[in-house]
């Protein structure tokens, strides 16, 4: 029917089976060997790229609520450490006051100790110093008066001039 | 070259042309190969021949959402990158490799430089953009389509399918058709006078080849842009 019909060519119907049987078989090759393989690889990439981007922008966050977990962390401490200096000091403070007033206090009895002391010694040295003066009148009026008077007597004799001694030089 | 003889052969009572077997076989085992070695060792990091593969499957899957709307691109994606470049290879191959036996009957040529191959391939587009309209819209709105605006229009829509059917398969056999013929003719003055007409030959028949080369490579492309042109149009209802 066709035959003849283009520019004196002659149409072999043989031939229009093989074109279609090959072309079929073709696709299928096609398929097995490439199409099927390489859409799917192409596929992956699109899904990786795209996956890619959504980790991206999700360990963005990620380092961003970090960041601020650290300057909030940061901060704290900072407060922190103010609250241990400024306890510290008050401390110090209340220490060196304990001191101070306990070494006042050390040194009050201190002093009166060595007031009592030093009472205590000017009584031992006045009494001393009494004996041996009544010792010694006693020698020198026994010399003098050549007499012998009782220990006793003599002493009551220079206790009353003692205490009378005392209390003019107390005045 | 219509006076030359055919060599033919008889199959299970079909006529068959030896040179169309023969070139459609080349051009099948050349489509294999190509497609055979650049799809080895398939990695997420593409290589040279993934990149090429990868870039021809973006090539047709582009011309094919030209017109196609994107859902059901990928339905005929497989069938527009074969179609491709099978058509490609076929133009081209009939550039570089021409076989002749001893009586002068061709039987290495571009497949599509005979009409029984380009009807076929536009024979078949026409069948899947019948079953792809069937599929889309079922049986009623399908046939419907064919009496849109009004039913008077059912003779013109039935002969347009003819003619989509006709021009679709005779541009590509022409054009080809053509640039092998033109080819032979400047052979043939190439050896009509000896060395000389050969000098002076060979620049024109270099040109020539280089622009069928450019010329098949464009056919290729406006063959499965119209396709995919007639194939939408089988897809939508009109209004």
């Amino acid at each position: 029917m066709l035959s003849h019909l283009v520019v004196g060519q002659t149409l072999y119907f043989g031939d229009s089976l093989f074109y279609i049987i090959s072309f079929v078989l073709l696709m299928w090759i096609i398929k097995i060997f490439a199409w099927g393989p390489v859409t799917k690889m192409m596929q992956d990439r699109a899904d990786k790229i795209s996956n890619d981007i959504d980790s991206a922008e999700k360990s963005r966050t990620d380092a961003a609520s970090l960041v601020e977990k650290r300057q909030a962390a940061l901060a704290n401490s900072r407060s922190e450490a103010q609250t241990i200096v400024s306890d510290a000091k008050f401390n110090g403070q209340q220490q060196r006051e304990q001191i101070v007033t306990q070494a006042q206090a050390d040194v009050q009895t201190m002093k009166q100790n060595a007031q009592k002391d030093i009472e205590q010694e000017r009584q031992d040295a006045l009494s001393d110093a009494r004996n041996d003066v009544a010792d010694l009148s006693i020698e020198i009026a026994s010399k003098i008066i050549q007499r012998e008077l009782k220990a006793d007597d003599q002493k009551a004799l220079i206790d009353s001039y003692i205490e009378g001694l005392g209390k003019q030089h107390e005045s | 070259m219509s006076d030359d003889p055919v060599s033919t052969f008889q199959f299970l009572g079909l006529t068959f042309s030896t040179a169309n077997v023969v070139s459609g076989l080349v051009v099948f085992l050349l489509v294999v190969a190509v497609v055979f070695f650049t799809s080895r060792k398939l990695a997420m990091k593409p290589t040279k021949g993934q990149n090429f593969l990868e870039w021809l499957i973006d090539f047709t899957n582009g011309i094919l959402k030209g017109s196609i709307p994107a859902g059901d691109v990928g339905k005929f994606g497989l069938w527009g990158f074969t179609l491709f470049l099978f058509l490609f290879l076929s133009n081209e191959i009939g550039l570089f490799i021409q076989v002749a036996t001893r009586s002068g009957a061709t039987i290495m040529r571009s497949p599509t430089s005979d009409p029984i191959a380009t009807l076929t391939f536009s024979l078949m587009t026409m069948m899947i953009a019948q079953f792809a309209g069937v599929w889309k819209l079922g049986y009623k709105a399908h046939f419907a389509n064919y009496m849109k605006p009004f039913v008077f229009w059912l003779p013109i829509s039935i002969f347009e399918e003819f003619t989509n059917f006709l021009t679709l398969g005779l541009r590509i056999f022409g054009v080809i058709f053509s640039g092998e013929m033109l080819l032979g003719v400047i052979w043939n003055l190439a050896v009509s006078h000896g060395i000389v007409t050969m000098i002076i030959a060979l620049p024109i028949e270099m040109a020539w080849q280089g622009f069928s080369a450019f010329l098949g490579a464009i056919q290729a492309f406006v063959f499965v842009t119209l396709s995919s042109v007639y194939i939408s149009q089988k897809l939508e209802l009109e209004e």
